[in-house]
């Protein structure tokens, strides 16, 4: 029996493999905790430079960590101009997370370092790899800080800078296409601005409802959850069954699903109670959206961009369909996410248009 | 095609017909119940509603006597489709819209309701913008009400072109508003021509960084004639100097972050220079500081330190002479503030000492004299519910809530724009926003008016002395009439180009209005720099103009219907002539101070001026005097801000 669960649970891991846009790492350290494992004054920080840390072994372009900086990838990520990602997490000797809810952020540790790389592959002209930035959340006297490290030309080190700034970026995407963006490289301000709950910084990627999925280490694939707990970095004292999000790519689920895991990465750390944009009625947050009034479905909107667009959501109509509108759209007064984009997410649009387009019957 | 017309013998629903397929086959029709099989004829050149129909039916309907007449898609015991329907006058080759309607019916169906003047053909047509499935309608009629006293009627005009404008302002000095459409590598203008025809001239500019996305504004920064553009993105500001003959512009792109909302020029130190400003959505407000040589520049602190900063305006709330900051407020930290200027240019917050720090998600507030006492009242409008609110300056630094008893409240509606103007010319500002139009009645209420057009750039684009409104690619053209108006543009040289921030006073019979010169009101978009003023059935007006520098100017006898140029310091009569009975001080002369008799003065605002007309003291009279200890020896004017309007007598200090 016990073997049975393990086999559909690797086929379930396949399935989730197969369509996740970022690459998956082959040779991630697991992280394992050993005696000459990194340790760091977190009193320092932010360094001038990302290199004062330490996390990548060899040449730090190619993210490999060190051990104690274990790689993570959420279920479902945040789209960001189609920037691939990597994910780490370090925390001091001695110290691990809790767990606070299903979709609550881990309870995480001070001293804890949450790292974010973000990179395009087939950088035009040269086709090659290129970082951009490398933003840390650090957790110090219980409060979390903001750092973001703008990676140099030659992609030997990174260097402190949270004044906001641009970088005209050409890649070949993954499939096929050429694209190009001035891809924004955020400020303290719009870090903030996405990353809050009361007006305070928080994380937004690492709750269990996000983690307990698979993640290909590098001695296998394994969930997160048991992983981290196994390595130290997250207490046992967990429930075994996690309300887990829908992956959002994941075509073996209904619409509903997955609209719900898409909106919830996408849209609901701006749109829940305390965060920047609590004063309009939607409420994206996976535990919320079980209710369609929180979708926005038939719920005229505070602010209709056109007289036409009579719903949030409009069943079975695009047009007439605010939230479509605004993720059709490139106008920075229109388009949402606010912040994170300038491109259309093409296949999160398909996703909302078959969605919108499978609801009846018409709002009344 | 033409389809054959079938006459059903139901009795229950009255007439069957199929509908025309292009405008000049239209059926004519009556009263009674239709129905289209499918929208399959051909579309009208004409769009008054916006999107892209390919097919239509059409139809016209023509009475022998005025009428008012409803036309639904919304009709018992059928389906209910999502139709639009568009009427017209005119011709079917010059069609004008009349009256169009989308979703005023329920589930997405239509409902228009309009007048029918008698023996006019009115052409009806339903599009396939939604939807090509047949449908059924009925035409009803109903007694014309009597013609409508105060409510202002608006009629879109699309001109050939025009695209999306963010201002309407005259950019070439012939005292017609232009309109501007930016982009991050051109503005494109259509000039006003005096025979109401536009003249669009696309200018290549230097690249914008940052494009005009969420707001811009217009003045003239570097005093060289010329009005220069601010451009407001979500990722910071870029400036756009014009040269002097505004033919070219050059761009300063800025590379702090700035998440702009409302953008405005305004002089903050007063040292006569415009200053740029911008709201920050997520962190403290900024300015760009201009000293008249130098790049403006950036500097962030002092002007509200919390995010959530959406609406800024800047105008004399408590008729010191300088302009005050008010910021309507949103989101992450939205209570509101009011930050009165003192010399020097600091602000400070008084908002929760006056009740004005509302948490009632604001985007923008609308400043104006309501009550035409001499101070300038606001409507704070919320853009998430309808809990608006009024709020009358009593003129002696408090407010009080009037929403309820001056009926704002029956503007159930929401929106992020709200400004005043005086749209039907009868010397009281109106209020845009939310669900229409406030019409002031001038007795301290407000009649709603819900048919007006949604906010956009405001100014006068037909040159026929009524306000009209350019939003989604029409000009909403104002069909007022029979009421005589008067515009003032200030042109300064002590004090900014613009004369923004400049206090215009105008006095017609038994009434005074006043308004502040604002570049950025509203939320996004940029209104006429020059100062518009109804002025009823007053045939002159004495024009006064008080400048940021202290300068005033003072014109008496202007003919109404014109754009009067006010050159500051230049106009023909000076402040001290203008002298009236009513007050007398006394000693004379003064030294400590003067006691004012002749009329209610007590808690009045009071101004003191030079000879040459340089205000050298604002004040508030208590006890009925007022210090003039410290001026120096002279001749001196006082000013007193009454009920009855401005009083004036001379002084002579010891």
């Amino acid at each position: 029996m016990k073997k049975l669960s393990t086999l559909l649970m690797t086929g379930f891991v396949l399935a989730i493999v197969s369509c996740t846009k970022d690459p998956l790492p082959d040779q991630l350290s697991a992280g394992a905790l050993e005696a000459d494992r990194l340790t760091l004054d977190p009193e320092e920080f932010p360094y001038a430079t990302l290199s004062q840390y330490g996390f990548f072994d060899g040449p730090m372009a190619n993210q490999r960590p060190v051990a104690g900086v274990v790689p993570f990838q959420p279920i479902n990520t945040l789209f960001t101009d189609y920037a691939h990602k990597k994910r780490f997490m370090w925390m001091p000797a001695g110290t691990q997370a809790t767990y606070s809810g299903d979709g609550e952020v881990l309870d995480f540790p001070d001293g804890c370092v949450l790292i974010k790389n973000f990179y395009y592959d087939h950088v035009q002209p040269m086709d090659r790899t290129r970082i951009i930035e490398t933003r840390l959340l650090f957790k110090r006297n219980g409060a979390w800080e903001f750092a973001d490290y703008v990676w140099n030309e030659e992609q030997t080190e990174g260097y402190l800078d949270l004044m906001g700034s641009n970088t005209p970026i050409t890649w070949i995407d993954d499939n096929g296409m050429e694209r190009s963006t001035l891809y924004r490289i955020p400020s303290e301000a719009e870090c903030l601005t996405c990353h809050k709950s009361h007006d305070v910084a928080v994380p937004i990627g690492p709750k269990p409802q996000n983690l307990n999925g698979p993640f290909a280490y590098r001695d296998g694939v394994k969930n997160q959850l048991d992983h981290l707990t196994k390595v130290g970095y997250l207490s046992a004292r967990r429930p075994k069954r996690i309300r887990t999000v829908p992956h959002w790519e994941d075509t073996g689920l209904s619409l509903n699903e997955r609209v719900r895991g898409y909106v919830d990465i996408n849209c609901a750390h701006c749109h829940k109670e305390f965060s920047h944009c609590d004063y309009r009625p939607m409420r994206f947050a996976f535990n919320e959206t079980d209710d369609p009034v929180n979708l926005g479905v038939c719920v005229p909107p505070d602010d209709p961009l056109l007289p036409q667009h009579t719903h949030i959501v409009s069943r079975g109509s695009t047009g007439r369909s605010l939230l479509h509108y605004r993720l059709a759209s490139t106008d920075e007064a229109v388009r949402m996410p606010l912040l994170g984009r300038t491109l259309v997410h093409d296949e999160g649009l398909a996703l909302i248009t078959e969605w919108i387009n499978s609801l009846e019957p018409a709002c009344p | 095609m033409r389809k054959p017309i079938l006459l059903s013998l139901a009795a229950l629903s009255g007439q069957f017909l199929t509908a025309q397929n292009t405008c000049p086959t239209a059926l004519p029709i009556g009263e009674g119940s239709y129905q289209v099989t499918a929208i399959d004829g051909q579309v009208s050149p004409v769009n008054c509603l916006g999107g892209n129909p390919t097919l239509a039916e059409w139809y016209t309907f023509t009475s022998p006597v005025d009428t008012g007449v409803i036309v639904t898609t919304e009709v018992v015991g059928f389906p209910l489709v999502d139709t639009r329907i568009q009427v017209f006058s005119g011709t079917c080759g010059a069609l004008v819209c009349h009256a169009s309607d989308d979703d005023g019916g329920n589930g997405l169906s239509s409902l228009v309701q309009f007048y029918a003047a008698a023996n006019v053909t009115y052409i009806i047509e339903f599009d396939n913008r939604w939807s090509s499935s047949g449908f059924h309608f009925t035409l009803s009629l109903f007694p014309p009400p009597p013609p409508p006293v105060d409510l202002i009627q608006f009629s879109p005009v699309s001109i050939p072109g025009m695209g999306y404008n963010m201002a309407a302002v005259d950019m070439n000095n012939d005292q017609l508003d232009d309109m501007l459409s930016p982009s991050a590598s051109s503005v494109r203008i259509g000039y006003q021509q005096p025979d109401g025809t536009f003249n669009f001239v696309t200018i290549a500019t230097e690249t914008a960084t940052h494009t005009a996305s969420w707001s811009m504004c217009v003045g003239d920064l570097d005093k060289n004639g010329a009005n220069d553009l601010m451009y407001g993105s979500g990722s910071g500001v870029s400036l756009m100097f014009s040269n002097e003959e505004g033919t070219s512009f050059s761009a300063t792109n800025y590379p702090n972050y700035v998440f702009c909302q409302r953008t405005n020029m305004v002089d903050l130190d007063n040292d006569g220079n415009l200053d740029a400003f911008s709201c920050h959505d997520v962190d403290a407000n900024v300015a760009f500081m201009n000293n008249g040589v130098d790049s403006l520049i950036f500097e962030q602190g002092g002007y509200g330190e919390t995010c959530g900063n959406y609406g800024s305006v800047f105008t004399d709330y408590n008729n010191d002479g300088l302009v005050d900051l008010f910021v309507a407020k949103c989101g992450c930290d939205p209570e509101d503030l009011l930050m009165p200027n003192s010399p020097g240019g600091i602000f400070t917050d008084v908002a929760p000492e006056l009740g004005l720090n509302d948490t009632h998600q604001s985007w923008s507030s609308a400043w104006g004299d309501f009550d035409n006492d001499g101070d300038m009242d606001v409507m704070i409008g919320s853009s998430s519910s309808s809990v608006h609110k009024l709020m009358r300056n009593n003129g002696d630094g408090t407010f009080t809530n009037i929403t309820n008893e001056a009926g704002a409240n029956a503007n159930n509606g929401q929106s992020i724009e709200w400004t005043t103007h005086d749209f039907n010319n009868d010397g009281w500002l109106d209020i845009l926003g939310g669900a229409g139009l406030l019409v002031n009645d001038g007795d301290g209420t407000f009649t709603m008016d819900v048919s007006a057009p949604d906010n956009g750039p405001v100014g006068d684009m037909n040159n026929d002395g009524y306000l009209d409104v350019i939003n989604s690619g029409l000009i909403n053209i104002n069909q007022s009439a029979g009421n005589n108006w008067l515009r003032v543009q200030p042109v300064g040289s002590v004090s900014n180009s613009n004369g923004i921030g400049a206090r215009i006073v105008v006095t017609t019979d038994g009434l005074q209005q006043i308004r502040d010169v604002k570049s950025g009101d509203g939320f996004r978009y940029m209104s006429s720099l020059m100062a518009h003023f109804g002025l009823a059935q007053a045939q002159t007006a004495t024009v006064e103009v008080r400048w940021p520098s202290g300068i005033v100017d003072h014109i008496q006898d202007v003919t109404a219907n014109q754009v009067l140029v006010v050159y500051e310091g230049l106009s023909t009569a000076s402040v001290f002539e203008a002298v009236t009975p009513e007050i007398a001080v006394h000693p004379v002369p003064a030294r400590d101070r003067i006691t004012i008799s002749g009329a209610e003065t007590n808690n009045r605002p009071a101004r003191i001026y030079s000879t040459t007309g340089a205000l050298v003291r604002s004040a508030t009279i208590r006890a009925n005097t007022i210090g003039i200890e410290d001026l120096s020896q002279g001749v001196y004017i006082l000013e007193v801000t009454t009920t009855d309007g401005a009083l004036r007598t001379r002084f002579v200090k010891d």
